[in-house]
């Protein structure tokens, strides 16, 4: 009987959407828009933390800058009313991705840590989660970008340098928090708030990025997004992101 | 045969006896000007397709134009493209034989061989849009030492099913439909041909027998095809429809693609069939000025059924009047070269078929032959216009990106389009293109007294 | 073993009917286009079991197809874009093309059992083939004893056969 409802309930959990509720984690990142003052340190820490390949003036020239945390600039109003706004954008680690669906080979799926993850290994280069991603946050190595000297003196170990032909993307420092998972593990303890911090919240000057598990409530993460001035980007396709933006309202008010 | 063919103006009324002869002196008088064609097509296809592939699979997609977010490009559209000229080939040979339209005949066995080497381009456009194409057979479902198998939700796991399907269906259906063929050229044939045509028929003798089951068999193979068709085209377009970017994510898209599919396809075969019945004087007896003009009528339905899907794809979307969609639909309307583009596709799918209405046309073969190319290009225009654009107004403004196809691109989608040419004529010379025995049954069994 | 060589089908035919009435049953028919039409009345309508072999293939397909889709997905579990472990469209998808594909594969292989194609590969009676038959001649050949083969052949060319033999064998 008890192994006729164990296997009832297994095939219960084939039918439920996205395995979530098991998830042991759901790192999720606030972004303070309030905060950000466009510096673009979390994409220099980005470069040297994920072995993000430099790829030089003419590739650069036709966009293909690599970074997998960009900021985006928009500017509103004529002079001299002008507002800029910037917004970090990196890959939002949605709860029902669209790119998952997309993959045929199952080089990117949701992990146990409610992650979106990407293995460099198994991809082979369709396309397809970037066409169906709606942040364009993946990014595609064009041809073999070879670090060039000095440069390959600073290569992480931790993390693998890939080939010509993958598609990548945000990882939210995956490497990071398979450390602290490790070392928590060591001390026989669970993972708690602050263990893991990614290069971009490490190196941003005004602290407007904060990092940590949506699903523990006690979490600094937990209570920022409980923030009144809290929004999602493009919510409205129900893509589920675990990254919630701070709305800007510092200066409302000032500048009309 | 009395049982179809009411109408006696679709048939094509041969002599048993010069059939056989006919068709295969189609496959075996090959002259030296059609060597040097064929050489120069061969050329055109290794330098234009074969060395730009090779370049490209050395240098990484990176000589492509493709970028983040636009990275379903000329490649892509090209898939598309052949997909639906493939079409065309098994809707004449499985739609019009379960309908017993009698005018199929002479024309079913090019169309379908055009469906194979189509097919077979297909297959290539999905490696060569591959990042990295080495690794094409992780795609494919089969138990492997990684143990992993393959996730079955992704739009791109239903094509490979899809086209796969297709493509085993279509050889198999092809070659089957050929068996009784082989069988009586073998007798015309020396040398290697005789060996050759020895094995593929394997040993058919046209018995009674033999006949029941090759015509019940080729029912069921109709009957099996016909909704393969449809489904091919539709998860074909279910690629870009199941997404959420805007421009793709539309209901209608499937019987759109569909329709412009089979458009797309019967201006292929009759592009081809022209060119056959150029360079093959002898086949004018069997392809006829009335297969123009049924191909002709066939036509101008798609082209009106395709343009109400056009007019209806863009009307909803102007209607529903999203932020995502309009901006879409600004850029492919209101933004220089692509409302060129659209126009020229109008122009091209729309405007020039109705002319098609007159006799005159469809019984004319140049006039008929110069529309199918302005068909060919509109099609082509029209997924150029779904594809790469969509992708270059996406949802966040600050990633809007222009595409522009660089030269890599542009010589592999022409050299396809020589390698398919090429592969036709190597085909036109080992198997029949026109099938002997479908038509003498077209031409109706001789009858001493009555009958026909 | 009597061959008959017609240039009609209709004089084929009332010859074939006029050895029925003879009594003589073994009568096999070689055409280059199927005459199913105009012999069937004369030597009765044929059944064979072709259909059996491409509703066994479609149903093999159908269950392979959603099989395939859920017991590979059961054996890694790897949630992807909050969508269920099973869900339908891929098991509906998949397995409507997997049916089309296996209903081919058994059709042709069924044609290859039920015509004789493959029969005719070991047997040496079934090796006999009459080129003229695949141009523009329709042949009938009489499975008879030896001493019945003149009455045969008499009847054969009553009804304007162009060419009559026997063929021996064995």
């Amino acid at each position: 009987m008890s192994v006729l409802k164990s296997i009832g309930g297994k095939l219960k959990s084939y039918r439920t959407g996205g395995n979530q509720e098991t998830a042991d984690h759901r790192w999720g990142m606030v972004v303070d828009l309030d905060r950000c003052n466009g510096c673009e340190a979390c994409v220099v820490a980005c470069y040297a933390e994920n072995n993000l390949p430099v790829v030089g003036e003419a590739d650069c020239a036709v966009s293909r800058a690599f970074s997998w945390i960009r900021i985006e600039r928009y500017v509103e109003g004529e002079y001299p009313n002008v507002k800029t706004g910037f917004i970090p954008i990196m890959c939002q680690q949605c709860g029902k991705a669209p790119c998952e669906t997309g993959c045929p080979v199952y080089a990117t799926y949701h992990n146990q840590d409610g992650l979106n993850v990407q293995v460099y290994n198994r991809c082979v280069g369709t396309f397809t989660c970037a066409t169906y991603c709606p942040y364009d946050v993946r990014r595609f190595n064009w041809r073999s970008y070879k670090p060039q000297a000095p440069l390959d003196e600073q290569l992480n170990p931790d993390v693998s340098v890939r080939e010509m032909g993958v598609m990548e993307k945000c990882t939210f420092c995956i490497q990071r928090i398979v450390a602290a998972k490790d070392k928590a593990k060591d001390e026989n303890r669970a993972v708690k708030d602050g263990d893991v911090r990614p290069a971009c919240v490490q190196s941003c000057p005004p602290g407007a990025l904060v990092f940590g598990d949506l699903n523990d409530p006690a979490s600094e993460v937990s209570k920022l997004a409980k923030s009144p001035r809290r929004y999602r980007l493009l919510e409205e396709l129900n893509a589920d992101p675990s990254v919630i933006y701070l709305k800007r309202v510092a200066d409302e008010g000032k500048n009309e | 045969m009395s049982n179809h063919g009411h109408d006696e103006e679709t048939k094509v009324r041969v002599d048993f006896k010069e059939v056989n002869r006919d068709i295969f002196s189609v496959m075996t008088d090959t002259g030296p000007r059609y060597y040097v064609v064929m050489a120069l097509f061969a050329m055109a296809a290794v330098g234009l397709f074969i060395l730009p592939w090779a370049y490209q699979i050395y240098n990484g997609q990176g000589v492509t134009g493709l970028n983040v977010p636009v990275v379903w490009g000329v490649y892509l559209v090209n898939f598309v493209f052949w997909v639906g000229v493939a079409h065309a080939g098994t809707l004449i040979s499985a739609m019009l034989f379960i309908t017993k339209t009698p005018w199929r005949r002479a024309i079913a066995r090019s169309a379908e061989s055009m469906t194979l080497l189509a097919l077979f381009l297909v297959t290539l456009f999905i490696f060569i849009h591959m990042g990295r194409p080495w690794n094409f057979y992780w795609t494919f479902p089969y138990p492997n030492q990684r143990q992993l198998w393959l996730n079955f939700q992704s739009p791109i796991m239903f094509d490979v099913f899809a086209i796969g399907t297709y493509f085993t269906s279509s050889v198999v259906f092809l070659y089957f439909g050929m068996i009784p063929d082989f069988a009586a050229l073998k007798h015309h044939a020396t040398g290697w041909r005789k060996q050759l045509y020895s094995v593929l028929s394997v040993g058919w003798r046209g018995s009674d027998k033999e006949w029941h089951v090759h015509g019940k068999a080729t029912m069921f193979f109709a009957s099996f095809i016909m909704p393969l068709v449809v489904s091919v085209h539709s998860i074909v377009s279910w690629d870009f429809a199941l997404s959420i970017v805007p421009g793709y994510t539309k209901t209608v898209f499937a019987p759109y693609f569909v329709t412009g599919a089979l458009l797309s396809g019967f201006a292929g075969v009759i592009t081809m069939l022209t060119l056959v019945r150029w360079a093959f004087p002898v086949t004018k007896k069997y392809i006829t000025l009335m297969h123009y003009d049924r191909v002709g009528v066939f036509i101008l339905v798609l082209s009106l059924t395709w343009s109400y899907l056009t007019g209806l794809e863009v009307f909803t979307g102007i209607y529903a009047n999203t932020t995502y969609e309009t901006e879409h639909l600004i850029y492919k309307l209101a933004v220089s070269p692509y409302i060129y583009l659209f126009s020229l596709m109008i122009f091209c799918n729309t405007v020039l078929p109705l002319i098609l209405i007159l006799k005159k046309v469809r019984k004319s073969t140049s006039a008929m032959f110069v529309m199918c190319l302005f068909i060919i290009v509109g099609m082509w225009l029209e997924r150029y216009l779904i594809i790469p654009n969509s992708l270059s107004r996406k949802f966040l403004p600050y990633m809007w990106h222009d595409y522009m196809p660089t030269w890599v691109e542009g010589a592999i989608t022409i050299g396809a389009f020589c390698a398919f040419v090429t592969m036709f004529m190597v085909m036109i010379k080992i198997a029949p293109i026109i099938s002997p025995f479908e038509v003498k049954e077209d031409s109706g069994v001789p009858m001493e007294k009555g009958g026909h | 073993m009597v061959f008959g060589l017609f240039k009609y089908v209709d004089t084929m035919a009332d010859a074939a009917s006029k050895l029925k009435t003879e009594g003589i049953d073994d009568i096999r028919v070689f055409s280059p286009v199927p005459v199913d039409h105009e012999m069937d009345p004369v030597l009765g309508e044929k059944k064979n079991p072709l259909r059996f072999f491409t509703f066994f293939g479609g149903l093999s397909g159908l269950f392979f197809g959603a099989l395939l889709v859920l017991t590979t997905a059961a054996l890694y579990v790897l949630p992807r874009g909050g969508k269920p472990i099973w869900a339908a469209p891929p098991v509906l998808l998949v397995s409507y093309e997997t049916t089309i594909l296996f209903g081919v594969l058994m059709t042709y292989f069924g044609f290859l059992v039920l015509s004789g194609l493959i029969k005719n590969f070991y047997s040496t009676e079934e090796k006999i083939c009459f080129p003229e038959t695949m141009d523009d001649s329709f042949g009938l050949l009489i499975n008879v004893r030896s001493d019945r083969e003149e009455a045969v052949m008499k009847i054969l060319k009553e009804f304007g056969a162009s060419e009559v033999r026997t063929i021996a064998w064995e």
